[in-house]
């Protein structure tokens, strides 16, 4: 009997667990508190929170790396071999085969392309330029990240962050960089979450009281059949010329035309609604599960969490220069702190625009305007991925 | 010797035509866009209710190819259009669904145990 107590002893958790697995769950703590108490994204901070959770007591089993670090070995037996995950793998190793593929961040891409509004960006188009120069973020931490002895690949993950899109930073660290998939996940949804926080002192200090006063002429009415034709072109144009970012964009719009349609009222609102938990469930738990202590608690995490900032800053800081540079050369002005809505953040960046503007003026109202950058930065960041996945895949 | 290691011409070259493939995709898009705009466009034209003002009693231009409605107009039509269709009621849904109704017995709704079935001696 004493045998059977001591194996059951023996067999504990606490028996097992090393210091870095006891930072991880003290991390894991933290950012449960983070996603209830101060709710910073709870959606997705939660699942991954509680991913990391799980992952890092000893004796579950329920994500083994080990087991994709031979998937992606070339000599493994198991290389590229999804049967041996299944065979092998726990409840989370099942669940990352959808983050491994790309499907995860594809799906959600419907529910948010089921949930946009394009009709601010179609009734002023230049708004696309704006979301094309907050991407520069993603390019300016890919040198950083360069310089500071990351490969060409790790880099292109880590800039994709300066893109605040979350699917899309997954989709392409999956694909590029998957060892670093917990850190980065975690700093662009932690950035996302800090939109108010960040943006902000940013466009202040780049943007005039006059400029943050100026008030802009009301956008036109959209059709319905401009909107249902817009999905159509994107995608066709995009995937014609970037065929790697077809994935992402055709998602996006598939979900938008559904909504726009009307004829699929119950897929739209499946996407919206169902499908998308679902999916952002999985994706948490498995993106978190990503983060062990031997993967997360280096040096490495501390960089991409630095640079990170620095990319979501640069991105945030490119829409609102590039307003003011457009303003010396249109006839109508353009209000720049729109700009910074131009990463995508959807819609908290445009909120903060709206914020900001009435803060100088209480009667201007810039949260229809600042939602063409806002969805033009997600078309923005999805093309930035697919030009990055093309250049370094 | 980090950065020594770097293939800078590389990277600067992703860097540099990364970000000009976004923006001339996206400059392309918006010169579609706006084509787009040009040709969704609405055909009527609302016309200056000064420019009318001025031509009472001018004869009338022959306008053949383009409709030139007043602001008052335009409001005459949308009302008759949202009284037409809020009021017309002679198209019924096709769709007749008959529910059979069943109640089950109960003591509380049989004629056997009701009031009025009095007994009689």
């Amino acid at each position: 009997m004493w045998n059977d107590i001591l194996e059951f002893l023996r067999g504990m958790g606490f028996m097992h667990i090393d210091w870095q697995q006891a930072c991880m769950l003290v991390i894991s703590f933290f950012l449960l508190f983070l996603a209830i108490k101060k709710q910073y994204e709870p959606l997705l901070l939660l699942p991954i929170a509680f991913g990391m959770l799980l992952t890092n007591l000893p004796g579950a089993n329920m994500f083994h790396s080990e087991l994709w670090t031979a998937f992606l070995d070339p000599s493994s037996p198991a290389y590229h071999s999804y049967g041996a995950i299944l065979k092998e793998g726990g409840l989370l190793d099942v669940l990352y085969i959808g983050v491994k593929a790309g499907v995860y961040p594809c799906l959600i891409f419907i529910g948010v392309g089921a949930m946009t509004d394009f009709g601010p960006l179609i009734a002023n188009p230049k708004s696309l330029l704006l979301g094309a120069a907050a991407q520069i973020g993603i390019f300016i931490t890919f040198l950083c990240a360069n310089a500071l002895g990351f490969t060409e690949a790790q880099a292109g993950a880590i800039g994709i962050i300066g893109g605040a899109d979350g699917p899309t930073s997954i989709f392409l660290t999956s694909k590029l960089a998957p060892e670093l998939l917990g850190p980065i996940a975690i700093a662009a949804y932690s950035y996302m979450a800090l939109v108010p926080v960040i943006q902000p002192p940013i466009m202040r200090l780049l943007t005039t009281k006059e400029e943050r006063a100026i008030k802009m002429k009301q956008l036109r009415a959209v059709s319905k059949t401009e909107k249902i034709i817009f999905p159509i072109l994107v995608t066709t144009i995009v995937a014609l010329i970037l065929p790697d970012a077809a994935p992402l964009i055709g998602c996006l719009m598939l979900g938008n035309l559904m909504k726009e349609c009307g004829v699929v009222d119950r897929l739209s609102k499946t996407a919206q609604n169902e499908l998308m938990n679902i999916v952002v469930i999985f994706l948490g738990l498995s993106v978190g599960a990503t983060a062990t202590g031997a993967s997360f608690l280096n040096l490495q995490t501390i960089m991409i969490l630095v640079m990170g900032i620095v990319a979501f800053g640069m991105g945030s800081g490119g829409g609102v220069l590039l307003a003011k540079l457009m303003n010396v050369f249109s006839k109508e002005k353009i209000n720049p702190l729109i700009g910074s809505a131009g990463v995508s953040a959807v819609p908290m960046a445009a909120r903060v625009s709206q914020q900001v503007g009435q803060e100088e003026n209480p009667g201007n109202f810039l949260l229809m305007h600042a939602m063409g950058p806002n969805v033009a930065g997600v078309i923005g960041s999805a093309v930035a991925a697919g030009i990055l996945l093309t250049m370094l895949g | 010797m980090i950065l020594l290691a770097v293939n800078w011409p590389h990277v600067w070259m992703v860097t540099l035509l990364g970000f000009a493939i976004v923006l001339i995709l996206l400059v392309v898009l918006i010169y579609v866009l706006k084509l787009f705009g040009f040709i969704m466009r609405p055909r009527v034209k609302v016309e200056n209710p000064h420019e009318v003002h001025e031509a009472v009693g001018a004869p009338r231009k022959q306008t053949s190819e383009k409709i030139t409605l007043t602001g008052n107009a335009t409001a005459a039509i949308a009302m008759a259009l949202h009284l037409y269709y809020n009021g017309v009621h002679d198209e019924e849904p096709t769709q007749v669904t008959i529910k059979k109704v069943e109640r089950k017995y109960s003591p509380w709704n049989s004629k056997l145990y009701g009031m009025n079935n009095l007994h009689r001696s």
